[in-house]
């Protein structure tokens, strides 16, 4: 298992966000989280990422917590913000080269795994560029290729097609494919149910913080009595159509 | 309605120098500001007893008050306020006034200060009603910068344009009245001729794009001074590329190419690229070395070397503070201790460096007491392990 939840309640102060909430992904699995802005994605996602204190509940990844040994822990996981976040003093080049030191890739792994990278997501003749300079895309794409050249288990995008392209959006997914065939997992946060429904294998539907649902289209669509229905008629049909948050 | 609104921003204002101004007059920067002040005291009244009355001296009181006697604008206006003021516009008579009294009571203690020393200076030579006659026309010439300053923002000049051209008539004002008191006449003529001039020329409305853009400047350019001493969350922190100097920055190789020196790559890159930071250093070193060489006084020299150590290291730290709180650290699975370890190696390097380019600049002014100036490295260490303690507390409690 690569990643285990169990019973897992919090938020950022007191007051509760997320309310017993399990969940398990197992390696090469792609996983689609999904709610409404506020259903509590990303408060999941921070406490996943140890940036949020459990209330209670336990958080596992590759067997170990946080509290076992942080860097373990971490070394497991790539994460792939929203927002784009950058050093604003660092060209291209060098975030990767920040990258690659904190997950302890050598100076050749980098060189051998950044040129397809770059290729993809056609980034390659920007390298001595500050990517504070770019459009929102371009961000994107860098803090895509950060995450992949770390070749970590478990890769968490929030929102990953937000501000790409339609070449961008296809290069993620063709990326995504071929790192579930390397057996690594993947957990994305989305509101473009119409895309995650052609490539996650599973869905995990939040709602108002709470899980309401786990299973692949097959499982969903017989929960809902929707035999036909898509990711969309099913979330709607288990959400009540609630879009008030 | 003005009126409280200017009240209110003033007194958020007061709230936010009073918060600085406790970084920067901590205890060590008085206890410094009172010896630099013994010092010059001491200095200047050495030269009183062994100056002779020349022009020199005319001309340096002359440049040293006409940069002093220019007090700052400050309106406080907002961004905002160009989209919901406008229609109020003809009843925002109040506010514009007591801005006009707040802005001048905020620049009021560098010119007296100055008036001080000059004033010391010019008994050489001067007599009584001579000096009294050069500070009255100082006075005079004080509120006509302020509110030329003042109606230029709603003109198209340029606020480089206005200050020059206000620097050099107070010069040429106060220089000639030190020759003979009828240049009086010329020094109000002067200030009756920009008055004038300047109303032509400006806008029939108020220009509110002109005003809170001044605004800005005028803020920003406080936060760039405390950010000397203290971090200042309201700048935004910008980059400048300058691939002229990626000769400099070091590339991890190797087996150097390690989370254990992952910082130490980002914090050398953090500082040549910083907007204002290399300038910064740049500047305060040549501008001690102007002092230092000019005045040539071994007491001058000494606590100015000291001074521009004291305050470089204090700009340092901020690189820390900055890449201390992002989000990256928090996320990469690198031991949150190799940030603190690799700001030591950087710091204690830069300070070093620093702290050598002072010594050679003190040998340079006072080579007689070299041995003095071989002791700056080990000044410049021992501030740079006190002032960074405090900032690693700060951030173990943060980070907690």
């Amino acid at each position: 298992m690569v990643l285990n939840i169990k019973n897992l309640t919090g938020g950022y102060s007191k007051e509760p966000v997320i309310h017993d909430i399990s969940l398990d992904i197992k390696r090469g699995e792609i996983i689609g989280l999904i709610g409404l802005n506020g259903a509590g994605k990303s408060t999941t996602i921070k406490h996943i990422l140890g940036l949020l204190r459990p209330h209670s509940g336990s958080i596992k990844v590759m067997e170990r917590t946080l509290e076992d040994d942080v860097e373990a822990y971490r070394r497991h996981l790539g994460y792939i913000p929203e927002t784009p976040i950058l050093y604003e003093e660092l060209t291209l080049k060098e975030h990767i080269n920040m990258t690659a030191m904190a997950y302890g890739l050598t100076p050749e792994q980098v060189e051998e795994r950044k040129g397809p990278l770059l290729k993809r997501f056609r980034l390659d003749d920007k390298e001595d560029t500050f990517p504070s300079h770019f459009s929102k895309g371009m961000k994107q794409k860098v803090m895509l290729i950060c995450a992949f050249i770390a070749e970590p288990d478990l890769y968490i995008i929030d929102e990953p097609f937000l501000g790409l392209d339609p070449l961008g959006i296809e290069s993620l997914i063709e990326l995504m494919i071929s790192e579930r065939e390397e057996n690594r997992s993947i957990l994305m946060s989305t509101h473009i149910l119409s895309t995650a429904e052609r490539y996650c294998d599973r869905y995990i539907i939040i709602d108002k913080g709470r899980k309401i649902a786990d299973g692949n289209l097959e499982e969903l669509r017989a929960l809902t009595h929707l035999p036909n229905g898509t990711l969309d008629d099913v979330y709607i049909k288990l959400t009540g159509g609630n879009h008030h948050e | 309605m003005s009126k409280a609104l200017f009240e209110g921003r003033m007194t958020e204002d007061i709230k936010l120098r009073s918060y600085y101004g406790k970084f920067i007059f901590n205890s060590h920067f008085l206890v410094f500001l009172m010896i630099a002040a013994g010092v010059m005291l001491y200095t200047l009244l050495g030269l009183r007893e062994t100056l002779s009355p020349g022009i020199h001296i005319d001309l340096i009181c002359a440049i040293v008050l006409s940069i002093f006697i220019n007090p700052k604008y400050r309106s406080l206006l907002k961004e905002a306020d160009m989209l919901f003021l406008p229609p109020y516009e003809k009843h925002m008579t109040a506010y514009f006034k007591r801005a006009d009294i707040y802005s001048l009571s905020l620049g009021i203690v560098p010119p007296i200060a100055v008036s001080i020393a000059v004033m010391i200076l010019l008994t050489i030579g001067h007599d009584l009603t001579h000096i009294i006659l050069f500070f009255f026309v100082a006075l005079i010439l004080y509120f006509n910068t302020f509110s030329i300053k003042r109606l230029a923002v709603n003109t198209e000049l340029k606020k480089w344009m206005v200050n020059l051209i206000l620097f050099v008539l107070n010069f040429v004002s106060l220089f000639l009245i030190q020759q003979h008191s009828l240049f009086i006449i010329l020094a109000l003529a002067i200030v009756v001729l920009s008055q004038v001039s300047v109303r032509k020329i400006r806008f029939k409305t108020l220009s509110w794009l002109n005003y809170t853009a001044y605004e800005q400047e005028e803020s920003h350019a406080y936060f760039q001074v405390v950010s000397m001493f203290t971090n200042v969350k309201q700048i935004d922190k910008s980059f400048k590329r300058r691939a002229y100097l990626d000769l400099l920055l070091p590339d991890m190789k190797g087996e150097k190419f390690n989370k254990k020196n992952m910082y130490e790559y980002l914090f050398y890159r953090s500082f040549l690229r910083d907007h204002d930071l290399p300038m910064i250093v740049l500047r305060i070193i040549i501008l001690f070395f102007i002092i230092m060489f000019w005045i040539s006084n071994f007491y001058i020299s000494l606590v100015f070397s000291l001074f521009g150590i004291y305050i470089i290291v204090l700009q340092m730290s901020q690189i820390y503070t900055n890449q201390a709180y992002l989000l990256w650290p928090k996320i990469w699975p690198v031991n949150r201790s190799y940030i603190q370890d690799s700001y030591i190696r950087y710091s204690h390097k830069m300070v070093l460096l620093i702290s050598i380019i002072f010594t050679l600049m003190f040998i340079i002014v006072e080579s007689e007491y070299f041995y003095i100036g071989l002791l700056f490295p080990l000044w410049g260490h021992v501030l740079n392990r006190f002032l960074s303690r405090s900032i690693y507390k700060k951030e173990e409690e943060l980070s907690d």
